[in-house]
């Protein structure tokens, strides 16, 4: 009785399937919620959303968890979107993502994170920014500010392995390898977060004392490390101190204790990600790299930045 | 049970078949409204999906499960699925063949089981508390894990290896297979063999059970193991599902594998549980999370639902034990 039952709702189910057809669903499965960072890029593609009303965007939320992940775009496949739009949690998740979108034959378009190229040949776009850009703009403001003088740097990197950190590391060291002023103290994991920083640079402080500069992968590490250097009693001019993002917060400590920031527009990746997954939901051709530049944000243009989130 | 209970009273009869059989009814129930309020919901396709993404911390339920039947709990197995899932990575990643796979399934559980020893050794010989014991295990298996494989995933796509969770028999997912035959043996386990039994006296009464002539160290050493070996195997579906090893796989792991086992009756207080039982918190937790995802319910409100529901089935036991 059940099975029958059963049976009979999965075909009514699977007949009403095809009521759906003329607003297109783009299923979007992202990282954390949590992340202020992203809470940009989600904006971005909800601005989207609301300006297209042919479309809808679902996000769901993995909490940082891969798995999570996997079962939130077996979801949306089994709930028959259009496309996929994957902020995924770390790049070597996109392997088996790419594999369930191309089974289901579903075009799935990739944000921020930079896979593999083996992993990239089954994903029809990437969106995002050049992350070795970010840390050579990065290292070239801090070479700027030094000036000549002797630099001792700590660098903070976000969690290991992401593309970012691998790459802002990089462009990181390419700058600071030209200068016979500069060397390169420390390299600690800070996994993005502020607090961890915060313990971080607190120590460092301790064990090395000659760092006058500290160079954080994002910005949420740069203002852990200020807030150590605040509870250090050291003032603005003993360190520079310099983050990548230009989110809000860090923006308001631009010119008092943080140096510089990079810009990574978190809503334009956002809304140019979602603009691509419509493009390919529609079945039009796009091209597969991306590209969202990065700008170098001093404190003669915290306003003007600041006003880009209102 | 029910027999006993039968000889005994016609209305104590049914009150033991609700408590016994409440939280089935509430699957059927949630199954059912779910099915009429979502296209597609009450599918094959559906079900077996459902069933693959509970299959793995369902595992893990299987093996805590036992732990909590003996007064005791593990928190260890979501940083074991890490930990198994990165050594089960490195071994497997850049080979082919079902010899890799199959030693590399081997590896994860063995590794699991070091940790389920070091647990139980702890908690049996130490006479720490297994909360504690296992504490540490979490914390400490969560830093070999990174430690191995550097805090970076570890790829893990050989064919043969991702086969296991990419592919299916007679349209069954593979893992949902590993899922039926652990939960076959675990039962038989649990209520045809003196281990089975041993374990339901340790849980009704340390010493009772002591001055039965049970082995209570052994018993607890043996139940740690076991459940460190299914985190592992735990992990190693993981992997071959997600094409990786990764350190930060299984993040609170522990929390919904103990949540489908009270969720499933396994009363906190020892000596009460099964695993068919399990499996159905199991399930409950399964069809609430793609229910709420496939509803578009807010992430946030989603764990909000959640806790309630795990707060709901601890208060519900409470009762029962106050009544008994």
């Amino acid at each position: 009785m059940i099975k029958k039952t059963l049976l009979a709702a999965s075909v009514v189910c699977a007949a009403s399937n095809f009521a759906f057809a003329d607003t297109l669903v783009i299923g979007a499965p992202m990282p954390s919620f949590a992340d202020k960072w992203m809470s940009y890029l989600f904006e971005g593609i909800n601005d989207f959303n609301d300006k297209h009303s042919d479309v809808e965007i679902k996000m769901t939320d993995a909490n940082e968890d891969p798995s999570k992940m996997l079962n939130d775009v077996d979801n949306f496949i089994d709930a028959g979107v259009n496309a996929l739009l994957v902020v995924p949690t770390d790049i070597a998740i996109v392997k088996p993502i790419a594999k369930k979108a191309n089974r289901a034959n579903i075009p799935l378009v990739i944000v921020n994170r930079l896979p593999d190229e083996s992993a990239m040949k089954n994903v029809d776009a990437y969106v995002g920014s050049e992350s070795i850009q970010a840390g050579i703009i990065q290292a070239e403001s801090v070479v700027g500010m030094l000036d000549g003088k002797q630099g001792n740097i700590a660098i903070l990197m976000g969690v290991l392995g992401h593309e970012a950190q691998i790459k802002r590391t990089e462009g990181n060291k390419q700058v600071f390898s030209q200068y016979s002023n500069i060397k390169i103290v420390a390299e600690q994991e800070g996994r993005w977060d502020r607090a961890k920083a915060l313990q971080i640079v607190e120590d460092l402080l301790q064990a090395h004392p000659e760092i006058n500069v500290i160079v954080a992968n994002n910005d949420e590490m740069a203002i852990g490390a200020l807030l150590a250097a605040r509870k250090a009693g050291l003032t603005d001019a003993d360190l520079i101190i310099t983050g990548v993002d230009a989110t809000p917060d860090a923006l308001e400590y631009l010119g008092s204790g943080l140096d510089s920031t990079v810009f990574q527009s978190a809503k334009g990746q956002g809304y140019g990600g979602a603009e691509i997954a419509y493009k390919l939901a529609k079945g039009e051709k796009v091209q597969k790299m991306n590209w969202i530049n990065f700008e170098l944000v001093l404190e003669e243009q915290k306003v003007e930045y600041l006003y880009k989130y209102q | 049970m029910i027999k006993e209970a039968s000889a005994n009273a016609r209305k104590t009869h049914y009150t033991e078949i609700l408590n016994k059989y409440g939280m089935l009814l509430i699957l059927i129930l949630l199954f059912s409204a779910l099915s009429l309020k979502i296209d597609g919901f009450a599918s094959f396709r559906n079900i077996f999906s459902i069933l693959e993404q509970v299959s793995m911390f369902g595992i893990i339920a299987i093996g805590v499960t036992f732990a909590i039947v003996t007064g005791g709990i593990d928190l260890s197995s979501g940083a074991v699925v890490a930990l198994a899932s990165v050594v089960g990575a490195s071994i497997v990643t850049g080979t082919e063949g079902y010899g890799m796979t199959i030693f590399a399934f081997g590896a994860a559980m063995f590794v699991g089981s070091i940790c389920g020893l070091i647990n139980g050794s702890i908690t049996a010989y130490g006479r720490i508390p297994p909360f504690i014991a296992t504490l540490g295990m979490m914390t400490m298996a969560r830093g070999v894990a990174q430690l191995v494989s550097n805090g970076r995933p570890i790829d893990a796509s050989s064919d043969a290896f991702t086969s296991i969770g990419d592919g299916s028999i007679f349209g069954v997912p593979g893992l949902v297979v590993i899922y039926v035959l652990v939960a076959i043996t675990c039962h038989i386990m649990m209520s045809r063999m003196s281990f089975g039994r041993h374990v339901f006296a340790i849980g009704g009464n340390v010493n009772t059970a002591k001055i039965c002539g049970v082995n209570v160290e052994i018993t607890l050493l043996k139940v740690y193991i076991l459940a460190g070996a299914l985190a592992g195997l735990a992990g190693a579906m993981l992997t071959s599902r997600a094409y990786a090893g990764n350190p930060t796989f299984g993040n609170m792991w522990e929390l919904d594998a103990i949540a489908a086992a009270v969720i499933g009756g396994t009363s906190l207080a020892g000596g009460v549980g099964s695993v068919p039982m399990c499996i159905v918190g199991a399930l409950i937790i399964g069809v609430m999370n793609k229910g709420l995802n496939m509803l578009g319910v807010d992430p946030y409100w989603q764990q909000i639902i959640k806790g309630m529901i795990i707060i709901g089935a601890v208060l519900l036991d409470a009762q029962k034990r106050k009544k008994a």
